[in-house]
């Protein structure tokens, strides 16, 4: 059950691809502009679907979320050696299959304080090595498999629309209660929405 | 840990990756494949503006930000190594050897390949070059500035030591009508018929022989900050330099500094006192919106101009 509201008692249910269903609290959920951008004003009814994400990810990735929500406030990107070793646990456990499903989910969401962990972890990957041990480091893709990837650039880009319209309909139920401000706060959101998936599209 | 599939990351991603990088490190990145070199390419890094000096006697080129995070191209002539590791760069498969702060590149046409090595530079960053222009290193800076200048690319610091040849006059009328781009020139020599035409002018320039360097020249002279050496300017050039200024003359000028065996202690006054009384005076323009400090010395006089407080 969802609600809208500002506290971070609240919960909000969160479906993964594979259709299951978990909490989140509204504090943690809060640090995806995504989020903030859809459903904040107006609740949801029903659970969020991002569902191009499986359970493990988005687990894992709003277990960072509630993690952060008692640090002080967001201030730029930290250095590496600036991660506490929480943080530094947290990225550790990780194999590099579900390091990118959490950049792809964190870049996805919006949740600024991660993706920026995650790019400072990937740029210490290439950190003081010449062009021969960066060869080493990174995969060097095929067109085939750039091609691959923009088909998928293109399905998110789709799924994100879906999440959208999705987020709209919610907000047109909701019109019976407080006619104008909602109706103001649908067209607010829709314009937010459009403007979240003309960007997504346009990468 | 297996390679890292650095392209398949998000484009926004890709991109905070890339600005967190230092100018080396994204422009050894940028060796590694074109797809690497296009990606790096399409976020356009000009906020970083970058320092880029281009020594065409040893064909080295530096690419610094602010004098730091140096990092050297050296561009040599063909190896013959089969062992080597190869690069695509600009479109040439090339062999390199790399290390953390330099590339060694091996180019079968180092002149061309020079040239590439500017092209992949300028596709990153905007640029700001230094250079020295001499005989002995026609071969490469002829075609270099030629190209930079067509591409209207700024200059930091562009020396050159002038010589009477078709090409250098060519070069020579190339870029004296671009000027602007330079911000600080420096003649370092000369020769016998020197008499340069300046199509238009650097912000600062200072000329090592120049006694070519007539009245004329300087009262034609817009920049900001002039140096003279060796000049055959006299106390009388420098009584009518300074009434110029009084009146109004030189409206850009901050810092002017002439040496000259003819700068003397003699009779021939300026501004109705002889050199020595002249060191340290503070003048000020006719109409009072600024003044110049003046420092004299034997055969010298430096002209520090300031807007009147």
């Amino acid at each position: 059950m969802t609600s809208p509201a500002s506290s971070s008692e609240v919960k909000y249910l969160i479906e993964s691809s594979e259709g299951n269903t978990f909490d989140v609290s509204g504090a943690a959920l809060r640090q995806s502009n995504t989020f903030n951008a859809m459903f904040l004003n107006i609740g949801a009814d029903g659970p969020i679907p991002f569902t191009d994400y499986n359970e493990a990810t988005l687990k894992k990735v709003f277990e960072y979320c509630e993690h952060s929500v008692n640090e002080e406030n967001y201030s730029g990107p930290k250095h590496q050696d600036d991660l506490s070793k929480w943080d530094l646990n947290f990225f550790n456990e990780m194999d590099q299959k579900m390091f990118i499903d959490v950049i792809n989910a964190s870049n996805f969401l919006d949740i600024e304080r991660l993706t920026s962990y995650c790019c400072e972890r990937i740029a210490r990957m290439l950190r003081g090595k010449n062009t021969q041990e960066m060869i080493k480091v990174i995969t060097l893709p095929t067109a085939e498999e750039l091609e691959a990837k923009q088909k998928v650039e293109e399905k998110k880009a789709a799924a994100a629309k879906k999440v959208a319209e999705k987020a709209a309909e919610t907000a047109e139920k909701t019109e019976t209660l407080e006619e104008l401000p909602v109706q103001q706060l649908v067209q607010t959101t829709r314009n937010k929405l459009t403007r979240k998936y003309l960007s997504f599209s346009n990468e | 840990m297996p390679p890292f599939p650095l392209l398949r990351l998000p484009r926004l991603v890709l991109g905070e990756v890339f600005k967190s990088l230092s100018i080396g490190e994204k422009i050894q990145l940028s060796f590694c494949s074109k797809k690497v070199s296009t990606q790096i390419n399409n976020w356009r890094l000009y906020s970083q503006k970058v320092r880029v000096y281009l020594d065409m006697y040893s064909h080295k080129i530096e690419v610094s930000q602010n004098g730091e995070d140096k990092f050297k191209i050296f561009n040599r002539c063909d190896s013959t190594d089969p062992d080597m590791q190869q690069l695509q760069i600009e479109g040439c498969t090339v062999p390199v050897i790399c290390f953390t702060n330099e590339i060694e590149i091996f180019w079968k046409n180092h002149q061309e390949g020079f040239l590439s090595v500017i092209r992949h530079l300028l596709k990153m960053f905007k640029c700001k070059f230094s250079t020295t222009i001499s005989y002995y290193n026609s071969d490469l800076s002829q075609p270099t500035i030629s190209m930079l200048f067509d591409l209207q690319q700024e200059f930091k610091i562009l020396n050159i030591h002038p010589y009477g040849s078709e090409d250098y006059n060519f070069l020579w009328n190339k870029i004296s009508r671009s000027f602007e781009l330079v911000d600080d020139f420096r003649i370092l020599s000369c020769f016998d018929d020197f008499r340069p035409v300046f199509n238009s002018w650097p912000q600062k320039i200072t000329i090592h022989s120049s006694y070519w360097f007539t009245l004329d020249y300087l009262f034609a002279c817009p920049c900001t900050n002039i140096t003279i050496f060796n000049s055959l300017l006299n106390n009388k050039d420098l009584d009518e330099i300074l009434r110029k200024w009084k009146a109004g003359g030189f409206p850009n000028l901050e810092y002017l500094e002439i040496h000259s065996d003819l700068i003397t202690n003699n009779e021939t006054t300026i501004l109705g006192m002889n050199i020595r009384e002249l060191d340290r005076k503070v003048i000020q323009t006719d109409d009072g919106s600024k003044k110049a400090t003046i420092d004299t010395g034997i055969g010298r006089i430096d002209i520090a101009v300031t807007p009147f407080e």
